[in-house]
């Protein structure tokens, strides 16, 4: 399935490439690509629902990547979601009878068509957009603390292509906003401010030059970043990329967001250091998606974990408390 | 960049000019068409479905007028009220500001009134300010009279007019109008080099000049739409 899109001029996910897109590069790297899944296909189905007792293979396992053809029931129960849906006293199908607010349908509604234009699945597809709109609208009924903040609408969208799943993709969201994302959604989005400025102590002590010069040029974080916390690097990075980035964080949670942010600004290092304004700063960050280390993607998850120092949860939870917002 | 170049070039033959650069920050509720005027002005589209913006995206279009090349830096913010804590840092240090609201849409108005009042509080005291009432193409479904909007206007000292990103009227005429407000404190030196400002300055508001006025001011102008979506020349 893979192999012959790559030839396509839309990806395997139903995305359009770019017009600028590196055939040759993408078809060199899938080639090789192809063999890792194929590996990753076997070894995940020799062990099945063994490997789930096993947490160090577990997690080397999902770092290596998860096939996509057993990925919604891997991140179902990895993240907690399978537990979170066992454990509610509402079913999906009950809390979706609820949708009853007319301003929060209308705002969800106005984005339906903005969720993924260029995307064939979206674009054709009669049921995708109707299921965006009842994980939406069902979540936003259930969370009034969150309700509907722009940007749940890309995550529940590569959900949607990835899960095919309604419902799944419910739980997942929330499992997402409510447990493993801190605060990010709500309407003083307190957590995305904190975590910017997480983000500019860990790069001040990792890439201490970058960080210097950003700061000469004036960049405030979120310019550049915003789309990373908040898209969860939809529309950032390649889907695949996307994808196996969230493998770990359903595992391994939101620490993974540093990781994932520090290995970018590692790699544009030099570009970064070259550009001398704004503008052109802001460009190198939107082209990182373009970076044929980032295409590759079992190389970038390789490097993002090869990043030295402590970046667990516990660290990244006492850089939250240090740069706690008060209430704005 | 060939492209700075390439704009400053007259007909005439002079290539000497002036070059100038500033920075504008669209800002207004969620779907009203920001990131529509945007690429209408910046690369002549216009897209049914536009992607909702989160944060902001940053775009930059260069334009001619006369002997002077104007490159625009522009801050395309995202609507949610939500996003409202982010945006001080797109309108600081901003010299211009365009609010849009939807005509069809009343409480987009409402929301307009409260970011221009936030300007007025908040960004540089000699912001220039254009209200932008967008999606005229549908004036039948039409929520937010002209006159209402005009008398706001004119009460807050903005610049006015209504668009239409769809169809493209006035979306050029905005970011000119606005242009020329800014280059009142700037002499600009040339032989027919004042005309713009002596028209669209004449009354505050843009919005009541006579499309055929507007025909003669933006007909000279070479829109370059070759320098599309970020194209930073670090020399300028
Ligand atoms: N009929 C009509 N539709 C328009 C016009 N301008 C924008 N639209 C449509 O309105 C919708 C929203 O436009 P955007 O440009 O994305 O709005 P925005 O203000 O950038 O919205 P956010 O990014 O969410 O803040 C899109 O589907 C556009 O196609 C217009 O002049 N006329
Ligand atoms: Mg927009």
């Amino acid at each position: 399935m893979m192999a012959k899109s790559s030839y396509s001029k839309v990806d395997e996910y139903g995305f359009e490439r770019p017009t600028n897109f590196n055939y040759e590069l993408y078809d060199h790297f899938m080639s090789s690509y192809i063999r890792v899944l194929t590996r990753r296909a076997q070894r995940w189905n020799t062990l099945k629902y063994d490997i789930y007792k096993k947490p160090s293979t577990l997690k080397r396992f999902i770092r290596k990547g998860i096939p996509s053809d057993i990925r919604t029931a891997a991140w179902m129960h990895i993240s907690g979601a399978e537990d979170i849906k066992n454990s509610s006293t509402f079913t999906y199908r009950t809390m979706k009878q609820k949708i009853s607010n007319q301003s929060i349908i209308d705002i969800i509604e106005i984005d339906l068509p903005r969720t993924f234009p260029d995307n064939i699945y979206f674009s054709s597809h009669e049921h995708l957009p109707g299921m965006l709109f009842n994980v939406l609208a069902t979540f936003a009924h259930q969370n009034k603390e969150v309700s509907y903040c722009q940007g749940l609408n890309y995550i529940v969208g590569l959900l949607l292509l990835a899960t095919k799943d309604e419902e799944s993709s419910f739980w997942l969201l929330k499992i997402l906003v409510e447990k493993i994302l801190p605060q990010y959604y709500i309407v003083t989005m307190t957590g995305l401010l904190t975590d910017l400025d997480v983000l500019d102590e860990l790069v001040h002590k990792y890439e201490p030059l970058v960080h210097r010069h950003i700061h000469n040029i004036g960049m405030p974080w979120a310019m550049g970043t915003t789309k990373w916390f908040i898209c969860l690097f939809s529309e950032v990075l390649p889907t695949e990329t996307v994808f196996r980035i969230w493998d770990c964080l359903f595992y391994e949670g939101s620490k993974i967001i540093f990781r994932v942010a520090l290995t970018l600004i590692r790699l544009h290092k030099d570009k970064i250091l070259q550009t001398s304004e704004l503008g052109e700063l802001i460009t190198c960050f939107r082209e990182m998606k373009n970076h044929p280390s980032v295409i590759n993607c079992h190389q970038f998850m390789n490097d993002i974990f090869k990043l030295s120092g402590n970046l667990s949860n516990s660290t990244i939870d006492k850089l939250r408390i240090k740069y706690g917002k008060k209430k704005l | 960049m060939s492209t700075r170049t390439g704009a400053a070039q007259r007909p005439n033959g002079s290539t000497q000019g002036k070059i100038c650069q500033f920075k504008l920050v669209l800002l207004g509720e969620s779907a009203v068409g920001k990131s529509s005027l945007v690429l209408r002005f910046v690369k002549g589209q216009f897209h049914e479905y536009q992607e909702s913006t989160i944060g902001a995206a940053f775009l930059t279009q260069t334009v001619c007028l006369d002997d002077t090349t104007v490159k625009f830096e522009i801050w395309d913010t995202a609507g949610q009220e939500r996003y409202h804590s982010l945006a001080p840092m797109y309108y600081r240090g901003a010299q211009a500001a365009i609010v849009v609201y939807d005509i069809t849409n009343q409480d987009t108005f409402g929301r307009a009134k409260t970011w221009v009042k936030e300007l007025q509080r908040q960004a540089s005291p000699t912001i220039v300010i254009a209200l932008a009432g967008n999606k005229q193409d549908l004036a039948n479904k039409r929520m937010v009279e002209y006159e209402e909007a005009q008398t706001y206007a004119d009460e807050n000292g903005l610049l006015f007019i209504e668009t239409s990103a769809k169809t493209a009227m006035n979306v050029n005429d905005i970011f000119l109008a606005i242009v020329d407000e800014l280059d009142e404190n700037v002499e600009v030196p040339g032989p027919n080099s004042n005309k713009l400002s002596k028209f669209s300055l004449l009354n505050k508001t843009v919005g009541v000049l006579s499309k055929a006025l507007f025909a003669k001011i933006v007909f000279p102008i070479s829109i370059n739409r070759k320098d599309s979506i970020i194209s930073c020349d670090p020399s300028l």
